[in-house]
């Protein structure tokens, strides 16, 4: 970006045809950006493959040199770093399928006709637009095992004889973040699937309903199809984003107990926060971005797919 | 599903079962899961210490008791008064400057035809697609190296990783939306690109850019890794970290951690509610169009 920079510093010279003015005036209003995005995103990126090529512990700096591809290889025969994966699988997995259902329901709830909908609306939307750890303390409160409100509900309806520690069981934790995290998410696919709802053209129903067609033959056979769009790009943004998302784990569990919620992103932070290992955190991270990469790649694939339907 | 509620008679049992009880059991159980965990919490806020650590557990306080506000906000170890200016600026900073330098580049990208504009497109389409935690070591060293721990600018510059790339791929969808011929005729009158940017672009594309600006602001408001790795003093924290370093601290204080909650959500649930309406359709239109 640095070599637009400085050509594009002749702009006002009458000499040099439109196109070429159009040409330089467009470098000249990405300029900004392009710094701004460069120092933050461009240079770090590049930083972290560096970083991932040396023995970079923090608290050892006489330790620091280039080893390679040693971090990588230590990647590879890590067992945790198998085991976030396989975690990171089941979170973004179990968020986004049930966030989708319940945002899905959702949405059709809010397409109908009732009074106080707007209100309604802006209320159901709130959970998704609070800082993560907002979410994630609300949570853990009501997770707490003696002053929570979970445990104390659950037994009150006869559900519950033991109280249960939510976050610190290991086969609890998982399941107990997902529930977290799909009541954040809920509110972005009814969003999305609502939008794509009103879009869709009142008279093609009645169309429909003049055909005989049912209001299940009409899910099926019109509100699906004409829905698959959105779903497709609402579904796999979701799933970059939840595969990205540390938060709300690195704040209720930070990956415990005993690696049970570890996913790849929240052990990326704990080697770099409590190890101090950024070499190895830099491989992680790089790695996170090559499995991003290659999904962002099958989804560009799969959406343009989708475009003749739209 | 258009099974419009209030057209009884005509339609398939179905319909009406769905348009009836069916309609109203879903929208109190939707109310219910998006709202109670707000009402525990807020409710909490008010409890005395007794209240809070009460069995069998206490729900309701006997009093609206502004204590644990009073405490939060003015504590010496975790003074949510200055956690709030500071998240305050940082989110007001990153959103005037996000704005006005993707104003430019979303015009750019919308109006002029030059070589690489794909490739820009692509990029900011893929940034979005970034682990944050990818710049976390790399960011905490650059911002060491020059001198930029502990600042507002630290925090500050690293928002624009996430806030620019979303904002650009916004406005270029609004500014596309506007047609052409409206600033053509005003830069023959006179106006440059700029004026004719200024002057009949910009008002139309309002709306969109008060979307953009929110979102800017509440993704920064929201941010937690940048500000806990790029400070360590207290004075310089958000609230999102210093809520954060609160449940750090000792044994957790239910009763302050949950006024402090409610202190970092009101002003995002404020700036949603005026909003929503046009932050929901800049969401909606990159995915609606395909």
């Amino acid at each position: 970006m640095a070599r637009e920079a400085t050509l594009a510093a002749p702009v006002a010279r009458p000499l040099l045809s439109r196109r070429a003015r159009e040409l330089l005036t467009g470098y000249a209003y990405l300029l900004p950006v392009a710094v701004a995005l460069g120092g933050t995103v461009v240079v770090p990126i590049v930083k972290a493959m560096q970083m991932s090529l040396y023995n970079h512990v923090l608290i050892k700096p006489q330790e620091y040199r280039f080893i390679g591809l040693a971090n990588y290889v230590r990647l590879l025969r890590d067992e945790v770093f198998w085991l976030s994966l396989w975690n990171s699988f089941v979170w973004v997995f179990g968020s986004v399928s049930l966030q989708f259902a319940g945002g899905f329901a959702a949405a059709l709830l809010l397409h109908q006709g009732f009074r106080g909908r707007a209100v309604f609306r802006t209320l159901t939307l709130l959970p998704w637009i609070i800082p993560g750890v907002v979410v994630a303390l609300i949570w853990e409160f009501l997770y707490q095992p003696n002053y929570g409100a979970l445990n104390d509900v659950l037994a009150r309806l006869g559900l519950m004889t033991e109280k249960v520690a939510w976050l610190s069981n290991p086969q609890l934790a998982m399941p107990a973040v997902i529930a977290t995290n799909v009541w954040r998410g809920v509110p972005f696919f009814a969003i999305m699937l609502l939008a794509g709802l009103q879009a869709i053209p009142e008279e093609l129903y009645e169309a429909a309903r003049v055909d005989g067609a049912g209001v299940l033959d009409r899910f099926r056979h019109l509100t699906l199809p004409m829905l698959r769009p959105i779903i497709v790009v609402a579904t796999a943004t979701r799933i970059i984003w939840t595969f990205n998302y540390a938060d709300l784990i690195f704040v209720m569990t930070s990956g415990g107990p005993a690696n049970a919620t570890q996913i790849t992103s929240t052990y990326t932070l704990m080697q770099a926060y409590s190890n101090l290992d950024f070499g190895y955190a830099a491989t992680l991270s790089v790695v996170l971005l090559l499995i991003m990469l290659a999904f962002t790649v099958l989804y560009l694939k799969l959406t343009r797919g989708v475009e003749p339907v739209a | 599903m258009s099974a419009r509620a209030g057209s009884p008679g005509r339609g398939d049992l179905a319909e009406r079962v769905l348009g009836g009880p069916v309609l109203w059991l879903g929208l109190l159980g939707l109310f219910v899961f998006a709202m109670a965990p707000f009402a525990w919490v807020l409710l909490a806020s008010f409890k005395t210490r007794t209240e809070l650590y009460a069995t069998p557990l206490v729900y309701l306080p006997a009093s609206i008791n502004a204590a644990n506000y009073v405490d939060a906000w003015t504590s010496r170890l975790t003074p949510f008064s200055r956690f709030f200016a500071n998240s305050l600026w940082v989110s007001s900073v990153t959103m005037v400057a996000t704005t006005a330098i993707s104003i430019l580049a979303g015009y750019a990208l919308a109006r002029f035809r030059f070589a690489g504009r794909q490739t820009f497109l692509l990029v900011f389409l893929a940034t979005q697609m970034f682990p944050a935690v990818l710049l976390i070591a790399p960011l905490l060293s650059q911002w060491h190296a020059l001198g930029l721990i502990d600042t507002y600018q630290a925090l500050i510059y690293s928002n624009f990783s996430f806030t620019v790339p979303f904002t650009v791929w916004m406005l270029v969808g609004y500014f596309e939306s506007i047609p052409r011929e409206l600033e053509e005729s005003a830069m023959m009158d006179g106006c440059g690109r700029f004026g004719a940017l200024c002057r009949v672009v910009l008002p139309l594309a309002a709306p969109g850019v008060a979307a953009t600006a929110i979102f800017a602001f509440v993704s920064s408001w929201s941010e937690l890794l940048f500000a806990i790795t790029f400070t360590s003093q207290t004075e310089m924290r958000t609230l999102s970290a210093g809520l954060l370093f609160m449940v750090g601290q000792y044994e957790i204080q239910w009763g302050q951690l949950s006024a402090g909650v409610i202190i970092s959500t009101v002003p995002v649930a404020i700036l949603f509610t005026f909003l929503q309406r046009h932050l929901i359709r800049g969401l909606t239109a990159g995915a609606l169009k395909g």
